[in-house]
């Protein structure tokens, strides 16, 4: 019952933000055009490079096209979704007080976050995610079967759980710091830039923190391995590229947990 | 001048009591600095110098360029633009400072630390991960700074340039963020524009963006021939004179517009 | 009678980053940073019974909203308890909060790009409020706050009057039997004020136990038969409002005006009095002199053409309590 009551009032929380985002339906439609262009700036910029080197670390740019289509989409799509968990934007919510105002409320606070803001033009950078994978995936014509197919939704899923994690530890770490914490940013568009590129590239002890403290190398280099039927240079288990969706629960509950405890911390201490 | 003084003062000591922040900044740069290096040695892969770029060259650039991000508030802010949409404008209209030099004023104290903390104590922080390049040579140090100079100067007029919008537009976030992207891009902090396609370099240079980062970058690394150092600071300075006059000009006609609007 | 609100030993302790003042200070605040306790609330103790009207009244940082925060469930106190309807506020949060209705007055509770109708359609689901009594409840606020001119502008258009009636009229719509209301008027215009205070008297008579908390002592003296007086965290006078001016010194004023001018207007048993164009204005303490033994008096001694008492200002009076409070206690 309660399940039912919170989804529905978090939807009438999402409907009508997105129906004044959309009001006019022109200036939206430029907003997501312009978002997409200027996320594509970054991958841009490597694929100009990429002339004059050619490869990295053996992979060619339609293969790197997909981890960052990959990883691009899945993020692009949790900044949409999670937009109220977003710690730039739920600092200032606490610091001002308006989560007194959610608390007032007898609905569970994370709805009301959740429902709280809804970044539409976000979409645009979901579209560039797409434009790249469907690129890395045309360039690349790896061997596709059925379960790579079934597969595929299911890696994007876990990788929008894993960083949506992220960003609501992030936003319970302002319980305690007030103001924004720019380290998460690490997790969030750090671990977004680190899984598009091969991870192989990076420092032992690197690959080491996120391999075992904060899995990201299960979450989108593993999977892509096996999509591209590229061998595995750090010799892992055969079963590695399927370890995504532990990880993404593992992630899920810590980031639930964490929250709670946040929660009862500002209850005992105010702003 | 004792109030620009001021104004530099009160918010240099405003930017050092977010400390949490300012720590945590340093450690963000070292992340993408040490993504970014793992990048470049990956894509060198033994070879020795590419476009007269060798791998510790573009390593020492990256490091310099995560230094200075905050230092140049490269990501751009609407901040000016902002207290143009909610009216706080007015405040600022009346003190005894010309507008853009109260703004260069809080920009500049804010800076000042921003290159201690998270410039400065970066690059010793970073070393320790991978060797530097450092100037040899007073000569190549004081053209370095001067460069640098400009380049925050340079830097600072374009985001009052981009905020000017606001006075035209209320919502100018779309159009920061796109303004903001390019002059991100054709600086060359994203990557070292002399790793990209020449095309690209060349195109940059009619954009007053090569001057915010990758001038004083390749002054560093002394990469650029005497005549080329000329044409370099050549660069900064036109450009330089170009934005401040575009901005005095946009900022004269955006107040008489605020004026007779009544924002 | 059951007491709605209980009170006891109510204690707030915060911990207050210290900052250093001076020139190195803020490399102090950097390296080694000092915190101090700060008690906000201190052992304060009340009662509020079903259908009171209450004013809590108290200069800023006294710990006012400390309280309210702690009745509405927002903060878990250091001590004491506090029990509304039976039920721990901060405990069952959820099952609590629908019970109470709260205004913010320097706050937004709507939604801000909606417009007023939409923000009172998600409070009917968040509430879970049957059809007939929303109904009921918009008609009757229709009315009452004059909403329709404004229903369907979105809130961020509105103007700040307007948004204080939507606010109330958003408490209210669940039908709480205990309202909070932290500075309803401020910032308003006096018609403004008057409308709202005109619905918390409607209220009031419906019988809705209100907290309301206020600068505008107007407000105080328009509304409320009883008053908490709060300052540094303990309740300094709790009780009727008249006795409140009536205990505390209120000075009251009589304003004369003569037939004849060049009076010195020294009158026996009273100060000198104060010039104010063709009035002298004189103090009086009414525990040491009969108004009415004066009044008749003067009428028989002086040629008195117009003759006003002014009663203390109730400002006046709470002035004095906090400057009571201040002289007798050690910091």
């Amino acid at each position: 019952m309660i399940v039912i009551y919170s989804i529905k009032i978090l939807w009438l929380l999402l409907k009508t933000q997105i129906r004044s985002q959309t009001q006019y339906r022109l200036s939206f439609l430029a907003d997501v055009f312009t978002t997409a262009i200027f996320s594509s700036i970054y991958f841009l910029a490597f694929a100009l490079i990429l002339q004059r080197f050619e490869t990295v670390a053996g992979w060619t740019l339609g293969e790197i096209a997909f981890l960052v289509g990959m990883t691009e989409t899945s993020f692009a799509f949790m900044d949409l979704l999670f937009s109220g968990f977003d710690p730039d934007s739920f600092s200032p919510m606490v610091r001002m007080g308006s989560l007194d105002q959610f608390m007032v409320r007898p609905v569970s606070l994370t709805i009301q976050v959740l429902g709280s803001r809804l970044i539409l033009r976000r979409l645009g950078r979901v579209l560039e995610g797409l434009a790249v994978l469907a690129f890395g995936i045309v360039t690349t014509q790896p061997d596709w079967t059925w379960l790579k197919t079934f597969y595929l939704p299911v890696v994007l899923v876990c990788q929008v759980i894993c960083m949506g994690s992220i960003f609501m530890m992030g936003s319970t770490i302002t319980f305690w710091t007030v103001e924004r914490i720019e380290a998460v940013n690490i997790l969030t568009y750090g671990g977004n830039e680190l899984m598009s590129y091969p991870m192989n590239i990076y420092p032992r002890w690197l690959l080491f923190i996120f391999t075992y403290f904060v899995p990201f190398i299960f979450v989108n280099f593993y999977p892509t391995l096996y999509f591209l039927d590229k061998p595995d240079p750090l010799n892992f288990p055969v079963f590695a590229p399927f370890l995504t969706p532990l990880v993404a629960i593992g992630m899920a509950l810590a980031a639930y947990w964490f929250w709670g405890y946040g929660l009862r911390h500002y209850q005992s201490t105010g702003t | 001048m004792q109030a620009f003084l001021k104004i530099v003062g009160i918010s240099a000591r405003q930017q050092m009591t977010y400390r949490t922040a300012l720590v945590a900044g340093l450690f963000t740069n070292l992340f993408f600095g040490i993504l970014r290096a793992s990048l470049l040695i990956a894509l060198y892969q033994g070879e020795t110098s590419v476009n007269g770029m060798d791998v510790g060259g573009a390593i020492t650039y990256v490091a310099l360029s995560q230094a200075m991000i905050a230092y140049l508030t490269i990501f751009g802010n609407t901040e000016m633009g902002r207290t143009v949409s909610d009216g706080s404008i007015a405040s600022d209209l009346i003190k005894p400072v010309h507008f853009i030099l109260l703004w260069l004023g809080r920009d500049l104290g804010r800076s000042l630390v921003n290159f201690v903390v998270r410039g400065l104590f970066f690059i010793g922080l970073f070393s320790l991960f991978y060797s530097l390049y450092f100037p040899t040579g007073v000569g190549r140090w004081f053209l370095f700074v001067i460069s640098l100079i400009f380049s925050w100067l340079l830097n600072f007029f374009w985001r009052m340039l981009v905020n000017l919008g606001a006075f035209w537009s209320p919502d100018i976030q779309g159009f920061a963020r796109l303004a903001f992207g390019f002059s991100q891009l054709f600086s060359g902090f994203v990557l070292p524009l002399r790793l990209l396609p020449d095309w690209f370099s060349r195109l940059s240079n009619w954009t007053p963006f090569p001057g915010m980062m990758n001038h004083p970058m390749e002054i560093y690394l002394g990469i650029y021939s005497p005549s080329q150092l000329l044409g370099a600071f050549g660069h900064q300075l036109v450009w330089l004179f170009i934005l401040v006059f575009l901005c005095l000009v946009l900022f004269r006609l955006g107040i008489r517009r605020l004026v007779i609007q009544g924002g | 009678m059951e007491t709605i609100v209980q009170v006891r030993h109510l204690t707030k302790d915060f911990r207050v980053l210290h900052r250093n003042a001076g020139k190195w200070g803020a490399w102090n605040d950097f390296f080694h940073p000092q915190y101090r306790t700060i008690r906000a609330v201190d052992g304060i103790s009340f009662d509020i019974q079903p259908g009171e009207l209450i004013g809590y009244i108290g200069p800023n940082g006294a710990g006012k909203s400390t309280t309210i925060k702690m009745l509405t469930g927002l903060l878990v106190p250091t001590g004491g308890e506090i029990l509304v309807k039976g039920m721990i506020p901060w405990k069952d949060r959820r099952k609590y909060v629908a019970n109470i209705g709260v205004v913010f007055g320097q706050r937004r509770t709507l939604w801000w790009d909606l417009p007023v109708i939409d923000s009172l359609e998600v409070l009917k689901a968040i509430y879970r409020i049957p059809d007939s009594l929303f109904n009921h409840n918009l008609g009757m606020f229709r009315k009452i706050l004059d909403l329709d001119s404004f229903l369907e502008s979105p809130v961020r258009s509105l103007s700040l009057g307007q948004r204080m009636r939507a606010e109330l009229c958003a408490a209210f719509l669940h039908n709480p039997a205990l309202l909070f209301l932290d500075e309803p008027t401020i910032g308003l215009d006096v018609v403004a004020k008057e409308r709202i205070r005109e619905f918390i008297r409607h209220l009031h008579r419906e019988g809705t136990t209100i907290l309301l908390t206020t600068h505008d002592l107007t407000d105080v003296e328009r509304l409320c038969e009883r008053v908490m007086v709060l300052d540094w965290g303990k309740i300094l006078y709790d009780g009727n409002l008249q006795e409140l001016t009536s205990r505390f010194e209120g000075v009251n004023e009589m304003r004369v005006s003569f037939a004849e001018n060049g009076e010195d207007g020294l009158l026996e048993g009273l100060e000198p009095p104060v010039r104010e164009g063709r009035y002298y204005v004189y103090r009086i303490d009414p525990r040491k002199v009969s108004i009415p033994d004066l009044v008749s008096s003067l009428y028989r001694t002086h040629p008195v053409v117009d003759l006003e008492i002014r009663k203390p200002k109730l400002e006046d009076t709470i002035r004095k309590i906090y400057e009571n409070k201040s002289l007798n206690t050690p910091d």
